[in-house]
């Protein structure tokens, strides 16, 4: 669960990375190599500790062909 | 490891192996210069190590820049986490030694400040490293639990 700091606030950021990962059934080394960033930064954004660029929620997006809002929540959208 | 570090690492080695050379070169230069009567003895370990801090320190700022667009955004991030958090936490701690040092009480202190040097260009050189190193000491240990904290 990241908190990031948007002006004054402090948001819950959730993501369903490793979900999406586990189905496909690839490891996070497959998955950086194919966003191009270090398997560390995936194991951060997994465990939701670091929230990605917009650019990079975009790449991950198109990679698991979905839209963004199915991957990425903050706390305003849980029900 | 980063795509591209290799090539950073490799450019670094061989950007100071050509400063090495540079050097060397301007010595035999001021060599002949001094034998020649042209520059003092001063003046010319003056003109070299002008120009190995300069190349150095671009150089160095070449790496930097390099480095940083080697790595993906986590580790970047990680990096400017640690320059405004760690650098400015040493930069606090610096100041306080940069107040008292400026008190009039401070006058009669002595010490050394290198080299047994008690010449106002050394204290400054002395503190100016040593603000340099509490931002630097500041800058590892936030870098190093950025990473932690996400591993």
């Amino acid at each position: 669960m990241g908190l990031v700091v948007a002006g004054a606030a402090l948001i819950d950021m959730h993501n369903r990375l490793k979900v999406l990962r586990a189905e496909r059934d690839w490891s996070q080394a497959v998955l950086a190599e194919r966003l191009g960033v270090s398997r560390q930064t995936v194991n951060a954004l997994e465990t939701g500790r670091y929230d990605p660029s917009l650019p990079l929620a975009f790449k991950i997006a198109r990679i698991f062909e979905q839209p963004i809002e199915s991957i990425f929540s903050d706390e305003g959208a849980l029900p | 490891m980063a795509k591209g570090l290799w090539s950073v690492i490799g450019k670094s080695v061989l950007g100071l192996l050509a400063l090495v050379a540079l050097v060397f070169l301007m010595g035999i230069v001021m060599g002949f210069l001094g034998a020649a009567g042209v520059v003092t003895m001063d003046g010319a370990v003056l003109w070299i190590m002008t120009m190995f801090s300069v190349v150095i320190m671009a150089g160095a700022f070449w790496v930097a820049v390099a480095w940083m667009r080697s790595i993906d955004e986590a580790a970047r991030e990680a990096h400017k986490a640690a320059w405004f958090w760690g650098g400015s936490a040493g930069m606090a701690v610096g100041g306080v030694g940069v107040i008292l040092a400026a008190l009039p009480q401070a006058e009669t202190l002595r010490f050394a400040a290198h080299d047994g040097r008690t010449d106002p260009a050394a204290y400054m050189a002395a503190g100016a490293f040593g603000m340099m190193m509490l931002m630097m000491i500041g800058y590892a240990v936030v870098w190093a639990w950025w990473w932690l904290a996400r591993r």
